[in-house]
């Protein structure tokens, strides 16, 4: 039975992912833009190409690309290439593959953002369960406010604050890029501290801006299942507070906000471009914005694929795993 | 008198922005050790209040302000919060009052009977714990399974008795319950409440009573508190109190409880029935027809195993006459799944409900108003049947502007005006106001104004009092009556309780496992029932008289065992026919 479970919801992520793909196929195409003369514009522009060369390039290269074929076929071949983990070549960046563009950029991105996020979950979950926990307390009181605020900040807009402060200003931190530019070699404790010392303030904007959305959701949560029947039973059994806040509160409370982690996974990605733009970091986000800024749709294909596979992945992941936090969504035994 | 437990000029306050509260208004008792002490009242007498101030779970802005709660020696109005902690469970156990929901959903039932095990006595070794676990559950006849199973694999009664095993888990002196039954039905009731008296009598502890049924305190106390706004008015032993009732109030909470007996109708005077409305035109197809319709719940893709929560099911209510057709059964027995198919909220599985000759299930546009508008429904929460963002008059004024009854201002205020008038309510008090500054018994009438604005040929009301104190249930049935009479509406009544279904019904179906289980006029099936399950049901009532006996002499294990038969034979019995209404058994 838990076989045929998997099987079924297997089938339902492969009908997902093949529904996003295909209006990942379609988007970029509406808009009647062709990347290879966009291209080729740039360059006429900064000199060379004649008239005559120049359609035969556009001509070579559309069907190096196969855009002359009928757009059926394209999709076909789309769909083909991609299930085979065959992103092709940058349209813009010709020579290089879309795969080696997205190797190099994934990590940064899984790096800063997934762990600021985690960071952000947890610590907003736990602050959330606290205001509520100890209403009375003034120290947590004084918090709530301030997380409203922060809860309601874009990230970009917390991350232009830190750069005038700590960098401008300060000058603790860098303003930008993933590691010192000038740097050769790209490994040791050396490097990994530089990359550490760059991610400190991207990050710190990502855990400050969203920190608050966790806090208020888990809030939200905490005060609902304060009302619950089963905390007025626990206090009656007159349990240690702290179990009756973690086993009955939390444990309760926390369900909500694993969900919407899973849904947010795919804004690890998405929601970061700003902070990646204003941060100059070299991840996924920023090259995303870079390929859709010149509709270089091989690459637009590349980077929305894997994000398509990460949202995917992570809902089956949280479909697994949902049924050993809440009992209800188990399949009965009888 | 060691374990017991007296309160002497007990006082709670409740400040609010119209003044303090005296939720509880000095107040003395006491409970001798392995007796039990009934509290009844209304809502809002303050006996829930008391039972909180035991447990000293008052919650803030209300406080104790005066007198003292004394077990043994210690006070515990004087005690700290860490030293009541110590009490609860230990000394003091407390059983809820919403079973369904007062379990920790991701708990397994063993850790939950656990914890409190561990966190008054300490760290125990695994092979203890599973033992006094299993203790526990065997005192209020679970299997020692379900220690590893989760609250919402256990059905009402189990949770119930859960709860007990929680509270029983360290043998406490005194055991508060707070109306432990009243969300079960009558026959799981009196399985819980012997439970409960076995357990109380066996670890000897004492054990007060929190209720409202004057018919269970009968069958189950020794001793009587009666209150009312927040003061102790009548107290004695309970033969006392049924025999001889001193006070005024005491009198009407015995006589609210409806009797089964010829003659004295619990309603009160019954307006003579006006005649039923000739039907007009040609003759006309029934008003709800239903033709072996049938629900099944939980069937897996190839239509395969799942639950039948309604057995295939044909009847026909006539236009011309109106009816009062009560569905009476415990829970699950598919009285709701019916009156949901009714409302066409449910859609059945197989079979076909047709409403004044047109298929339900294919209604569009025009038809599928008039269907909305020609059956009402009644639910049974009236705290949550209502929108609390919205004024009274906002809530009534929406369906007749969406059914485009009353278009002006003026004629729509005429129409709600008439509604409140005729179950009773003043417009001008009620229609400024929001539905949370109304009592339990005012929204639950205000319900019925709103189905009955729409002028509609059906009412579906499911448990529409079964929320609402005892004074009030005479009320709100008296007013649905009236719908019936005065106004030519049939009404189908969905119950658990069957003194009520006597009183106000032409005929009753009893479902039992989505089965009809006897039929036919109030008079035959409830007055003398011939199904074992009516029987059943009728003997588990806890009638308002300490010396009728409650339930058959057999055990609640036999009652079980009667029902697993009784489920197992498919008997249908139909006492007997109206016209107006013909249920077709031949399926």
């Amino acid at each position: 039975m838990a076989l045929s479970d998997l099987l079924r919801r297997l089938v339902l992520l492969a009908a997902v992912i093949w529904t996003a793909m295909t209006l990942n196929f379609i988007l970029p195409r509406i808009t009647g833009r062709n990347p290879i003369i966009e291209k080729l514009m740039d360059s006429a522009d900064s000199g060379g190409a004649n008239e005559y060369d120049f359609d035969q390039f556009v001509a070579a290269m559309n069907a190096r690309f196969g855009f002359d074929r009928p757009i059926l076929h394209q999709y076909l071949d789309y769909l083909g290439d991609l299930v085979t983990f065959d992103l092709g070549y940058s349209i813009a960046n010709f020579p290089t593959r879309v795969g080696d563009l997205i190797a190099s950029a994934l990590p940064w991105t899984i790096g800063l953002m997934l762990t600021s996020t985690l960071i952000a979950f947890v610590l907003g979950s736990i602050l959330g369960a606290l205001t509520v926990w100890f209403r009375s307390s003034r120290l947590l009181g004084f918090f709530v406010p301030v997380i409203m605020v922060l809860a309601a900040m874009p990230f970009y807009l917390v991350g232009l604050v830190l750069i005038y402060v700590f960098s401008s200003l300060l000058g603790w931190f860098p303003a930008s890029g993933g590691f010192v530019e000038t740097r050769t070699v790209t490994s040791g404790w050396d490097f990994y501290l530089d990359v550490a010392y760059h991610a400190v303030l991207p990050g710190l904007s990502i855990v400050l801006a969203s920190t608050g959305v966790w806090a208020l959701s888990m809030r939200g949560m905490m005060v609902t299942v304060q009302g619950e029947d089963y905390m007025t039973f626990a206090d009656a059994k007159g349990l240690n507070l702290r179990r009756v806040f973690l086993a009955y509160g939390v444990r309760n409370a926390i369900l909500p906000q694993v969900t919407m982690l899973a849904l947010f996974m795919g804004q690890v990605v998405t929601g970061a471009v700003l902070v990646e733009v204003v941060f100059a970091y070299p991840g996924i986000g920023f090259l995303l914005l870079r390929s859709i800024q010149i509709n270089d749709f091989t690459t637009i294909y590349g980077v929305v694929f894997i994000l398509i596979l990460t949202i995917g992945f992570s809902m089956l992941i949280m479909d697994l795993i949902y049924p050993l936090l809440d009992p209800r969504t188990r399949k009965s035994r009888a | 008198m060691a374990g017991g437990l007296v309160v002497s000029d007990l006082a709670v306050h409740f400040p609010t922005e119209r003044g303090v509260v005296r939720a509880v208004d000095g107040i003395s008792f006491d409970v001798e050790r392995g007796t039990r002490l009934g509290f009844v009242g209304e809502s809002g007498s303050g006996k829930t209040t008391t039972a909180l101030a035991i447990m000293r779970m008052i919650k803030a802005p209300g406080r104790i302000v005066a007198g003292s709660i004394r077990l043994d020696d210690a006070d515990l109005v004087q005690m700290s919060d860490a030293e009541v902690r110590a009490i609860r469970l230990r000394r003091i156990a407390y059983i809820p009052q919403g079973a369904m929901n007062s379990l920790n959903p991701v708990l397994p039932i063993g850790r939950q009977i656990a914890d409190g095990v561990i966190d008054h006595l300490g760290p125990q070794r695994d092979a203890d714990l599973k033992a006094l676990v299993a203790e526990s559950l065997d005192r209020v006849g679970l299997a020692p399974t379900v220690a590893a199973m989760f609250p919402h694999e256990l059905s009402g009664g189990m949770k119930q008795r859960v709860c007990i095993a929680i509270g029983i888990v360290l043998k406490p002196d005194v055991i508060v319950a707070d109306e432990p039954t009243s969300a079960l039905d009558v026959i799981t009731q009196r399985r819980v409440m012997d439970t409960l008296g076995r357990v109380q009598e066996a670890i000897g502890a004492s054990l007060i009573l929190i209720g409202h049924d004057m018919g269970l305190m009968a069958q189950f106390v020794d001793e009587l508190v009666v209150m009312k706004d927040g003061r102790i008015v009548e107290r004695g032993a309970i033969r006392g109190v049924f025999q001889a009732p001193e006070h005024a109030y005491t009198k009407m909470l015995i006589s609210s409880v409806p009797d089964i007996t010829e003659g004295r109708s619990f309603l009160g005077t019954i307006p003579t029935p006006a005649e039923p409305k000739p039907a007009t035109g040609a003759a006309p197809s029934p008003l709800v027809a239903f033709r072996n319709v049938s629900k099944v719940y939980g069937r897996d893709f190839f239509g395969r195993g799942g639950v039948h929560a309604l057995r295939p099911l044909s009847f026909e209510l006539d236009a011309g006459r109106s009816a009062i057709v009560s569905v009476v059964g415990q829970s699950g027995s598919g009285k709701t799944t019916l009156a949901n198919i009714l409302l066409g909220i449910t859609r059945p599985t197989t079979g076909d409900v047709r409403f004044e000759g047109k298929s339900v299930a294919g209604l569009r546009g025009t038809a599928a108003l008039a269907f909305r508008r020609g059956v009402q429904a009644i639910f049974q929460d009236p705290y949550g049947a209502f929108n609390p963002f919205y004024k009274v008059d906002h809530t009534l004024a929406l369906p007749l502007r969406r059914f485009g009854i009353a278009t002006s201002r003026r004629d729509i205020y005429v129409c709600m005006e008439h509604a409140c008038d005729a179950v009773g309510l003043d417009p001008h008090l009620i229609l400024g106001r929001y539905t949370h500054e109304l009592s339990g018994g005012q929204r639950q009438r205000l319900q019925v104004a709103r189905a009955l604005m729409l002028n509609p040929k059906l009412i579906v009301a499911d448990e529409p009092v079964s929320m609402v104190d005892a004074s009030l249930r005479a009320t709100i049935l008296k007013s649905l009556y009236d719908l019936k009479a005065r106004h030519g509406i049939s009404i189908a009544y969905i119950t658990h309780d069957l003194a009520t279904a006597y009183h106000v019904s032409d005929y009753v179906i009893v479902l039992h496992h989505g089965h009809v289980a006897e039929a036919g006029t109030p008079r035959d099936v409830i007055g003398n029932p011939q199904h074992p399950y009516t029987q059943l049901l009728i003997d588990s009532i806890p009638w308002p008289d300490p010396d009728r006996h409650w339930g058959s002499r057999q055990s609640v294990e036999d009652d079980q065992r009667r029902l697993e038969e009784i489920a197992a034979s498919h008997q249908t019995i139909v006492r007997s026919r109206i016209p107006g209404f013909d249920l077709d058994t031949a399926a």
